[in-house]
């Protein structure tokens, strides 16, 4: 099968993925109070957000977007991921935001056709 | 060791976002491998289908034998949400699956009276080929959160 398409489209790019996330997160929780009624619908639409952008982009990848939604509270939380993919095309982009209230962490994972 | 690189911060009223990714250090840079050129299989499905029970039940062992009596403290749970995540990767890479890209991820947290957190993904894939298992386990001080999610590689 002929590959038409260049190593751009066919690798995993953080720094158009991590400002595709920013946005997301911004416009779906930007000013807010952390709230324990809306994060349902929060989280929700932070993911809903970062996966239409992604998939505007037109790339051949599956996505994976996990978002975590934490209050500030002074409860600790460690994450921690392990992926078993290939490294040439494959990649994940995690961005820690956070506001007064409370703390928002989105991770992208792009795994190639 | 990875190492860890904060590659953008930016403040921007009264939020703070911070980008990070984890590169395998070493990886790209020695031997860079050829383009493999692969041939085509005419194969249009996953011949052995991944099997979530059995991913459910790696992942709730891995948890329960590793926290079953720990307490909540930063640099343990940092050892530890590492060393499980690679245990778990370990025991699914066990099972042979074919041709199916793994990504664990694990979450431990601290329990506190009002500890609020709410956890939430999306994929977009193939619904027929593709899929995740997931377990959840707390004791008196902690809470941990383990995905696993399983890609079909045509």
């Amino acid at each position: 099968m002929d590959d038409f398409q260049t190593a751009e489209e066919t690798t995993f790019v953080v720094d158009e993925v991590s400002s595709i996330i920013k946005e997301s997160v911004d416009a779906a929780i930007g000013g807010s109070t952390y709230q324990h009624s809306r994060v349902n619908q929060w989280s929700s639409s932070v993911v809903e957000n970062c996966l239409g952008q992604l998939t505007k982009l037109g790339k051949p990848f599956k996505y994976i977007v996990t978002c975590i939604i934490m209050q500030k509270n002074g409860a600790g939380l460690q994450t921690a991921t392990s992926c078993f993919w290939d490294n040439t095309t494959d990649g994940s982009c995690t961005v820690r935001w956070e506001n007064k209230s409370m703390y928002c962490i989105v991770s992208v994972f792009g795994l190639a056709i | 060791m990875p190492g860890f690189d904060p590659a953008l911060e930016l403040q921007r009223g009264s939020s703070i976002s911070t980008v990070s990714y984890i590169d395998e250090p070493g990886q790209h840079d020695e031997n860079p491998r050829p383009a493999v050129q692969m041939e085509n299989t005419y194969q249009l499905g996953p011949v052995k289908r991944f099997p979530v029970l059995t991913v459910n039940n790696i992942l709730k062992d891995v948890l329960t034998s590793y926290l079953q009596e720990e307490k909540y403290e930063a640099e343990l749970c940092r050892q530890m949400t590492k060393t499980i995540s690679e245990v778990i990767k370990a025991r699914v890479k066990e099972l042979m699956i074919p041709r199916y890209k793994l990504i664990v991820l694990i979450g431990i947290g601290q329990l506190s009276e009002q500890n609020n957190l709410r956890i939430a993904s999306r994929c977009l894939w193939d619904p027929s080929s593709d899929t995740f298992a997931s377990y959840a386990f707390k004791n008196s001080s902690l809470f941990a959160v383990a995905n696993v999610y399983a890609v079909y590689f045509e």
